[in-house]
């Protein structure tokens, strides 16, 4: 098993507050890693650490082989985010949102640019009557996707989503759901998603990180669920992760 | 980026597809990687695939070493191609991810419908057009001023403690914070109007009425014109951008739903602020713009400082002072309610924020200007 994002020894301090501590936590090659953890432990800062976007106090974050370093160009071409709330560009239509990136870096005729384009919006379930509108007329849910398509334009080997199923009806949560095991399997995806959608920790993570006393606890979902720690002793231990559980259980039965 | 021309294209086809052609069918090897970064290679060498009239094509893809969704798309969207032109076509020794679930995923026709949106679509007839938008924007702004009116009625019958301190909290920022800026440039004009009128009023022997001209223009017009505009565009771009970033955050809907007026809680203590505050600059402004017509005029025209304060005192009398002082609150009005109103009209995009603020600096300069010649008019017919 190799390590496609390898965090070490990572240390975020704001003011008296400290998040990380001496942090370690290895991402593998092509799996479905689930990050939880209570608010305030810091998901997004360890997911913006990772990305660049934010200046770790200390500590070294190495994604497939290149070292991060705070805004240095990191290695777009090889990740995809899948912001909270989409994060897409409000000027551009959804087609063009999805073929920005694609006119940064490649100068393949415009016909193959749309083509692959749509290409990426048909794969993140959208139909292609969207394509013309502009993200403040869309739902949510279909921004989601947008934006997910637009991660995934310049065919990336690692895919980031901070909680993609947030805000989303349980119909279109479990098609989300479906939709990222899909990629995942088609595309040899690395996929990295900070959830608290206990359907998606179940259903989809191959491992669970939980941020608990500024480390990390990671282990496969039995290993967590054997876990003495408090924290997590709670949080699966609540009537919807129980129910969540049985499903999962249902279904590797059924 | 160099392009290879001649030989090296050649060498690059031959990277991605050599072509064997055999009686009655085309043998197509594919190798080398098939990825997002040799796109438009692969374009060129999958059109260079040209079977002959009634020929199969094979496409043997043992040699393949890599590929992806754009790789697999060219590859797709040629054999569709070949199919759709009559020719028998067959992918061979492909590794069973990439082709096959494009395969069952993609209406290709779908895609190809796609077609770039028109960027502008063309009106039926441009005068015609612009007449309508003059005339819809009219009755929009109309509409909108007398909505915001009517609750800046309602807030100052009934103000409220939050109402003050966001006005105070206005007055620091538009008011007290411009102070220094307001003071550096009507400072620097005062200089400006003393140099120039006295190379002229030297011919005439006339000098010292420098004095004269300075005292009065800067009263009169300068001080408040340039405080206004100065504020126009420090504040005036302000309050734009801050409510149409609170728009586009939905802020102001929720002020709605939690009951709040938006147009009481964000538009009144920025329109009384800037009431407050831009008198208080055109005080500030006259003051440093006698100081600079005072520094030429004593340092350079040769008329003492005794002098200079008899004449201020001789050719000006209080109601100078006053007409420049009682334009300050009518700009402030304007530029307050333009600049509002600019920010609250934000809707969706990033692009129309940076629109609208543009839109509420322009305008509230331009309306500034068409108010001071209005009072320009207004003051000389009443003799004041």
């Amino acid at each position: 098993m190799n390590s496609v994002i390898t965090v070490r020894k990572l240390v975020n301090r704001f003011g008296d507050q400290l998040v990380h501590d001496n942090l370690d936590l290895d991402v593998y090659r092509d799996e479905i890693l689930g990050l939880v953890g209570g608010s305030g432990t810091g998901k997004s800062v360890l997911l913006r650490s990772i990305l660049g976007l934010q200046k770790p106090t200390s500590g070294t974050i190495t994604v497939l082989g290149r070292r991060i370093e705070y805004q240095q160009p990191g290695p777009t071409r090889c990740w995809g985010v899948l912001f909270q709330a989409g994060a897409l560009l409000s000027d551009l239509t959804v087609q063009q949102n999805v073929e920005l990136p694609i006119a940064l870096h490649s100068d393949m005729p415009l016909e193959t640019r749309h083509e692959l384009a749509s290409l990426k919006l048909l794969m993140s379930g959208l139909d292609l009557s969207v394509a013309d509108k502009y993200p403040a007329e869309l739902s949510g849910g279909m921004r989601k996707r947008v934006s997910l398509a637009r991660a995934l334009a310049l065919e990336p080997k690692i895919l980031f989503l901070d909680e993609p199923t947030a805000g989303l009806d349980p119909i279109a949560a479990t098609e989300f759901d479906e939709l990222i095991t899909w990629l995942h399997d088609n595309l040899e995806l690395t996929i990295m998603m900070i959830t608290h959608d206990v359907d998606s920790l179940f259903g989809i993570c191959d491992r669970i990180a939980v941020l608990v006393d500024g480390g990390v606890i990671v282990g496969t979902m039995n290993e967590i669920l054997k876990s003495e720690h408090p924290w997590i002793r709670r949080y699966f231990g609540v009537p919807r992760a129980l129910r969540a559980r049985q499903a999962a259980l249902g279904r590797a039965h059924a | 980026m160099v392009l290879m021309h001649g030989r090296g294209d050649e060498d690059m086809s031959d990277r991605f597809l050599s072509i064997e052609s055999q009686p009655g069918q085309l043998l197509v090897n594919v190798s080398g990687c098939w990825v997002f970064d040799h796109v438009s290679e692969l374009e060129r060498a999958a059109a260079g695939v040209q079977p002959a009239e009634g020929a199969r094509v094979t496409f043997q893809c043992r040699g393949l070493e890599d590929m992806d969704i754009a790789g697999a798309w060219v590859l797709y969207d040629r054999t569709q191609q070949l199919s759709a032109d009559g020719f028998k076509t067959e992918l061979k020794g492909i590794k069973a991810v990439h082709v096959k679930f494009l395969q069952h995923i993609i209406d290709a026709a779908a895609i190809r419908q796609y077609q770039q949106p028109e960027q502008h679509t063309g009106r039926p007839n441009p005068v015609y057009g612009a007449i309508a938008t003059l005339g819809r924007n009219v009755a929009v702004r109309i509409e909108d001023v007398g909505r915001i009116s009517r609750s800046i009625a309602d807030g100052v019958r009934r103000p409220s403690l939050y109402l003050v301190g966001e006005v105070i909290k206005q007055v620091y920022l538009t008011g007290v914070q411009a102070i220094p800026v307001v003071v550096v440039i009507t400072f620097l004009i005062g200089i400006v109007l003393a140099y120039q009128s006295s190379g002229q009023l030297e011919q005439f022997g006339a000098k010292v009425f420098v004095v004269d001209l300075v005292s009065i223009s800067v009263m009169r017009e300068m001080g408040v014109l340039l405080a206004a505009v100065m504020v126009a565009g420090r504040s005036g771009s302000a309050f734009a951008a801050e409510l149409g970033v609170m728009q586009l955050n939905e802020e102001v809907d929720a002020m709605r739903v939690l009951g709040l007026n938006p147009n009481q809680m964000l538009i009144i203590p920025r329109v009384l602020g800037l009431v407050i505050s831009l008198p208080i600059l055109t005080l500030f402004a006259d003051a440093a713009g006698l100081a600079g017509g005072a520094l030429v005029a004593v340092g350079s025209a040769g008329i003492s400082g005794l002098q200079f304060v008899e004449r201020v005192a001789h050719s000006t009398d209080l109601s100078d002072f006053y007409v420049g002082l009682s334009k300050a609150p009518v700009f402030a009005l304007l530029i307050a309610t333009v600049s509002t109103l600019r920010g609250i009209q934000v809707r969706a995009s990033a692009e129309e924020l940076g629109q609208r603020t543009t839109m509420a600096v322009v305008q509230s300069i331009f309306l500034i200007i068409v108010a001071d010649a209005f009072f320009a008019t207004m003051f000389t017919r009443m003799g004041v």
